[in-house]
């Protein structure tokens, strides 16, 4: 395989099993459906540059989340203007639920809940937490974030505990 | 507790956030990539471009000038805007960072400490504070031999001096948010 195809076999590969992936990431960094839009694209265009490097050195995987996530944070702290307030976990646990999901009684709400408060999650936490959500195993997300294998749980086991605490605000089910 | 969020379907719920995975070909970004060289390039010959005209212009004040101080101002001012082209010829902007190459953790340890950095003035002082000596003294000596102009030296030296005041501040106070975002950083490390 020459190094031009190659390339662009890993991209295709990347875009088909991580696209949906790379999208949910977008929405975790950027709110804007414009930037958002041009943030994917950027990610994507990172991606086609970096697989003429690939050297197989970690998993696919691997090397597609730190690029997505090493560009997105990259394009959130190059924006100047309307900059992001970034939460601790302490932060979020000290604010009230700004609506409870039985009040809601939706999934896209719900959703609508999720994203919000994981975007104003610190870039670390941010990342952990989306590695998570989309099923990453520790060891993956030390490789990715370059925490310590019992730090990525430590962490994760805090933010799930607050999000699901944000959640369960209001106490009896909802459908 | 409700079981419907709980941990594992708030990995379902997340997943039901993207519908529509971008549609990009290998020739967009082909044409993507060759766009972003481009405007890279386009940046760095505009900057050599406005930088040949200070040097042009101050070339011709250097051989009208009446005065040794206004000739001082000339040469000075060439030279920063030399430096310029020197620091843009041996340094070429990046189209992009080696994404790939570090953990995210490192990486955005490296872009706060970039922008910290920009903020407290490194970098641009190894360009723009040679620069700016140079038009300084010019002016200076320009409105000592032409009393005329005066007011109009004071203003501009007053105003500079104001943009400072307002700038320099500003730019700390920036580099010290960072600053702080790095001390939080390095504390969520060693947890």
């Amino acid at each position: 395989m020459s190094a031009k195809s190659g390339q662009e076999e890993y991209w295709r590969q990347a875009a088909d099993e991580y696209g949906a992936a790379l999208e949910r990431l977008a929405w975790a960094y950027e709110a804007d459906p414009d930037r958002r839009r041009d943030l994917l694209q950027e990610i994507h265009l990172a991606l086609w540059r970096s697989f003429e490097n690939f050297d197989a050195r970690c998993s696919l995987r691997t090397w597609i989340y730190r690029v997505a996530h090493n560009v997105a944070t990259s394009h959130v702290t190059r924006k100047k203007r309307n900059a992001p307030v970034f939460l601790t976990l302490e932060d979020i646990e000290a604010q009230e639920a700004p609506q409870n999901v039985e009040e809601s009684a939706d999934r896209q709400k719900a959703l609508a809940r999720l994203l919000a408060l994981v975007q104003r999650l610190e870039f670390v936490d941010r990342q952990l937490i989306l590695a998570y959500l989309e099923g990453l195993d520790a060891e993956s997300m030390s490789q990715i974030t370059g925490l310590s294998a019992a730090n990525v749980w430590t962490r994760i086991h805090r933010i799930k505990n607050v999000l699901v605490r944000q959640f369960h605000s209001g106490g009896t089910d909802a459908k | 507790m409700r079981s419907d969020y709980l941990p594992d379907d708030l990995k379902r719920l997340w997943k039901e956030l993207a519908s529509n995975p971008v549609r990009i070909s290998p020739d967009d970004l082909r044409r993507e990539a060759r766009k972003l060289w481009a405007g890279v390039r386009l940046r760095n010959w505009f900057v050599v471009g406005v930088c040949c005209i200070i040097i042009a212009a101050y070339g011709v004040f250097f051989f009208g000038s009446k005065t040794a101080l206004e000739r001082i101002g000339s040469v000075l001012s060439i030279a920063g805007a030399a430096n310029v082209i020197v620091q843009f010829l041996k340094r070429p902007a990046r189209t992009m960072p080696d994404f790939a190459a570090i953990e995210c953790i490192r990486f955005y340890r490296a872009e706060l400490q970039r922008q910290r950095d920009f903020h407290r003035g490194r970098g641009v002082g190894s360009w723009l504070l040679p620069l700016l000596p140079g038009p300084i003294i010019f002016n200076v000596a320009f409105a000592l031999d032409r009393p005329m102009f005066a007011p109009l030296v004071k203003l501009q030296m007053a105003g500079f001096l104001m943009a400072a005041a307002i700038v320099v501040p500003l730019n700390l106070r920036l580099a010290r948010k960072y600053q702080r975002r790095l001390d939080a950083l390095g504390a969520a490390q060693n947890q």
